[in-house]
């Protein structure tokens, strides 16, 4: 969504999200950089098998087109494996975070809309 | 200009641009109990002491400097902190203590803060001071009220000042000459037009965060417990704290929703 934090300071989120929720932090994965592109998120996806779940830096790393986030934390569920993210301290466990963290990305998208300027 | 306010709204708006702040004595107390007896369980979890009988919740609250020293005072908050936010109901009870105000405040599709602050002030701590301050000097929206809610009473140097809003008018046109000034001097030259907030508990505050604000070292007998947590309207601009990091939607109307998910047919194969 046009923002960029660096990726040592988004690490430092990570971290101590795991720490403060006592998650493992196993092994990172950083994203290719080119815009709309999720190949890692797919690999790391596939992969899953033997971890509990993914924990990223922010919400706002999941596709930007509603379908395709759909389809993303579809996998998540049919895995069994829980969606994290640090940044905005929230989970994906079921039906009900799934449409919290909906209505916070459709809101995302429809503020550049409304008044901005304080 | 149309406005269909109704009397008690228009009444309650009047007041928030009189003073500044608006306290609203709640007839039902089932929300703030529902707080208080959260905070009273938790903190004795954390002290590892009996949990007190409801009656004497105040006391026990009043009285925590007689359990909990300055040292161990950040890191039990912390931890308190942490209970009470990872509470399911929590949130939703603090948001009711103040539904109807807040309605008639702000509005009714609110964005509220992720996590609510818990301010404990010992008496004579000085380590728990929030010197003077304007929220939005340091990045908040001004579209953005405050909802403080004590959990035990509040007054004199146990409650928080705010800067009167027609003496802040004077503060805001000479800003320039308190550039430099440290806090402390700033408050200084301000303190005779503050106002000390008298609060009890099953009262709830809310307070316009633009005007400045803070609190001294309580030289009172007893512990200051309060908490507080902003609200604003979902559409309105956001200063440095955004929606989802910061502040969720808690009030999203459906019609919204039909709009956000709105596209227009395709008019090409």
């Amino acid at each position: 969504m046009g923002e960029r934090v660096p990726q040592n300071i988004q690490n430092l989120v990570i971290r101590d999200f795991c720490e403060k929720n006592n998650l493992l932090y196993n092994l990172s994965a950083s994203e290719y950089a080119m815009p709309r592109c999720h190949k890692i998120l797919d690999q790391v996806i596939k992969e899953l098998k033997s971890l509990d779940g993914i924990v990223a830096y922010s919400v706002f790393q999941l596709p930007e087109d509603n379908k395709k986030r759909y389809a993303v934390i579809n996998r998540m569920f049919k895995k069994n494996k829980i969606f994290y993210f640090a940044l905005e301290n929230m989970t994906i466990k079921n039906q009900e975070d799934l449409e919290t963290i909906e209505n916070i990305w459709l809101l995302k998208k429809t503020l550049p809309n409304c008044l901005k300027k304080i | 200009m149309t406005n269909y306010l109704n009397k008690n709204e228009a009444e309650l708006g009047e007041k928030l641009l009189k003073n500044g702040y608006v306290i609203s004595k709640q007839k039902d107390l089932t929300h703030l109990n529902y707080i208080r007896n959260l905070i009273v369980e938790k903190s004795s979890k954390i002290l590892k002491i009996s949990k007190p009988k409801d009656k004497d919740f105040e006391n026990f609250l009043n009285n925590i400097h007689k359990k909990l020293s300055v040292k161990n005072l950040n890191k039990f908050r912390l931890k308190l902190i942490k209970y009470i936010n990872d509470d399911k109901d929590f949130k939703r009870n603090y948001f009711y203590s103040a539904k109807q105000p807040l309605f008639a405040l702000v509005g009714n599709e609110l964005a509220m803060q992720s996590r609510v602050n818990l301010s404990i002030q010992l008496p004579k701590d000085s380590s728990s001071l929030l010197p003077i301050h304007s929220d939005i000097w340091s990045g908040d929206s001004p579209f953005e009220v405050v909802v403080w809610i004590p959990l035990v009473n509040c007054f004199s140097s146990k409650t928080m000042y705010l800067l009167k809003p027609e003496k802040y008018k004077k503060i805001h046109k000479n800003f320039h000459k308190y550039v430099g000034q440290s806090s402390l001097d700033f408050y200084k030259s301000i303190k005779n037009d503050v106002e000390w907030i008298k609060i009890n508990f099953g009262e709830i505050l809310i307070f316009n965060q633009a005007l400045p604000h803070g609190n001294i070292i309580n030289k009172e007998s007893q512990t200051r417990w309060s908490m507080n947590c902003r609200f604003k309207s979902i559409y309105s601009p956001y200063g440095d704290k955004k929606i989802g990091e910061f502040f969720e939607p808690i009030t999203l109307r459906v019609a919204s929703k039909i709009g956000m998910k709105y596209h227009l047919p395709k008019t090409d194969d």
